[in-house]
């Protein structure tokens, strides 16, 4: 009885092993780390309707300066000049570690798709948003409730767009978008 | 066991992505002038020799690749120019970096890191033994088409802090458009598969095409997902059958910005 185990037992740790040497398993022989995890948590909702806040003064100097501001820079590390007043170049973040960590404020680098007044180096995938005041608000085509909505998430006014999604992403805030709205809507023509 | 080397495997990934600062500005005169005369003498050049002496010294050359991968020397540029592709005995649809790695464990060696000078190194070697191939992903294979379909869905996705995908700044109704002074490039036309691993003039080193991806998605804030993932590994095959459409071939290192 026993001895008969043992023939098998020595059978099998032979099989094995000769197996072993002409076929390693190699199917995790390699690294392979997972992404699907992460892609998931990278989703972001759904397009958003939104209605401009009543707070919002797009007269206020401040805020345009804050909305030009972001508009012509990419983020607190590459923005060359000071932040203007309600604004910061850097935030501090709580990494995964627990402890705080100065990260880049991100901008909405409006340039990088729309000529304005004073860009530099502007893109041209989305229209030129120059006299905007002049040719979209004074002849009513557009309002500030459109260009709100258009900066807040433009996939409502079209699905396909290829803008960046501002507000619903959570990468801006409300006075955030206003900041924007009064930017794009000022009057650029005196100064 | 695993979880730590992969853990660490991350750690680096994420450290090295720290200094991919960003690139924005288009070439100068300047630079112009330098990419001519790097096209003539294509520093990457180095790399692509140094991974050669790698694989031959190493794990035994462009003969123990065609062997571990059971096709003939012949055949094996024919072959190269098909990845990312299945591979049986790796039960996936794997990069040539994944190759490499495989080839080590099986001859009982040290797992070179996939993001790593070295690694890079041996894929622009490996790589370069298919120049003047035509791009050949088999999308009639059915793994590299559930790759091709999760590449594609990859791409299209839109997501991260910006809710941008790639095919938001690289779909055919918007290419040739400038982003910033960047003319946006169509990934079919410029042959991604067929010029990367390519000196990248902005880095000064050479770069795969994953890589490249990472620093899109760093600029853009998706996301950066890591190199040899599936959905890196299906966003590379998508790219290819790009060039393939357009009957592209690889000429491997490429030379880019
Ligand atoms: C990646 C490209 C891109 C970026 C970045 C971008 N836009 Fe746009 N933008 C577009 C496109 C394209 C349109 C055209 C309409 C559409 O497709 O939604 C548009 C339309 C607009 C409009 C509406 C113009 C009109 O009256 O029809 C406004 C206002 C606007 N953008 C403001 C901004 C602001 C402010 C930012 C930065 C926070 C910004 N955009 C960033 C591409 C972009
Ligand atoms: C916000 C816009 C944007 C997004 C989103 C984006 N890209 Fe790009 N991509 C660019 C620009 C601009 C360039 C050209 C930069 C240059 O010439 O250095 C580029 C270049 C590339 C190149 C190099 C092409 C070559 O061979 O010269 C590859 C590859 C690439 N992108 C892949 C991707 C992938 C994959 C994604 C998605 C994960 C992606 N991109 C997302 C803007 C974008």
């Amino acid at each position: 009885m026993h001895t008969k185990f043992k023939y098998l037992a020595i059978t099998a740790l032979f099989l094995s092993a000769s197996s072993a040497v002409c076929a390693m398993d190699l199917t995790k022989a390699y690294d392979m780390p997972d992404a699907t995890e992460m892609i998931k948590k990278d989703l972001f909702p759904a397009a958003k309707k939104y209605t401009m806040p009543k707070s919002c003064d797009l007269n206020d100097p401040k805020a345009i300066a804050r909305g030009k501001y972001m508009f012509h820079n990419l983020n607190g590390k590459k923005a060359k000049k000071p932040a203007p007043e309600g604004l910061v170049k850097f935030v501090e973040k709580k990494g995964k570690d627990g402890k705080v960590k100065k990260k880049a404020k991100q901008f909405g680098n409006c340039v990088a798709c729309h000529n304005i007044e004073g860009a530099k180096g502007a893109g041209n995938i989305g229209p030129s948003l120059e006299s905007y005041k002049a040719n979209f608000i004074d002849t009513n085509a557009r309002d500030a409730q459109f260009v709100y909505q258009k900066i807040a998430d433009p996939r409502i006014d079209n699905a396909n767009t290829h803008m960046t999604v501002n507000l619903t992403t959570g990468l801006f805030n409300e006075q955030e978008i206003c900041d924007y709205t009064a930017y794009v809507v000022s009057d650029k023509t005196k100064k | 066991m695993k979880k730590v080397i992969l853990s660490l495997a991350f750690l680096s990934t994420m450290a090295m992505l720290q200094l991919n600062a960003g690139e924005q500005f288009t070439m100068s005169d300047a630079d112009r002038a330098m990419y001519k005369e790097m096209l003539e003498n294509n520093p990457a050049e180095i790399h692509v020799e140094e991974g050669g002496e790698i694989l031959e010294e190493s794990l035994g050359g462009e003969e123990a690749l065609a062997k571990f991968l059971g096709v003939s020397e012949k055949d094996l540029p024919k072959y190269i120019a098909g990845f990312p592709r299945y591979v049986k005995k790796l039960g996936n649809v794997v990069g040539l970096d994944q190759v490499m790695q495989a080839m080590e464990a099986e001859q009982g060696k040290k797992k070179t890191k996939l993001k790593s000078g070295k690694m890079f190194s041996m894929m622009a070697y490996v790589k370069s033994l298919a120049n003047d191939e035509l791009v050949n992903i088999d999308l009639s294979e059915p793994h590299e088409k559930v790759a091709y379909e999760l590449g594609k869905t990859t791409y299209m996705t839109a997501r991260g802090g910006r809710g941008l995908a790639c095919n938001s700044c690289h779909s055919a109704d918007i290419v040739g458009q400038v982003l910033r002074t960047q003319p946006l490039p169509d990934l079919g036309e410029v042959a991604v598969a067929g010029t990367w691993p390519a000196y990248r003039m902005t880095k000064s080193s050479l770069r795969t095409p994953q890589r490249r991806f990472q620093g899109c998605m760093k600029n853009a804030l998706l996301k950066v997902i890591p190199i040899g993932s599936k959905e890196m590994i299906a966003l590379e095959v998508y790219v290819a059958t790009l060039a393939q459409e357009k009957n592209k071939k690889i000429s491997i290192p490429g030379l880019k910005r």
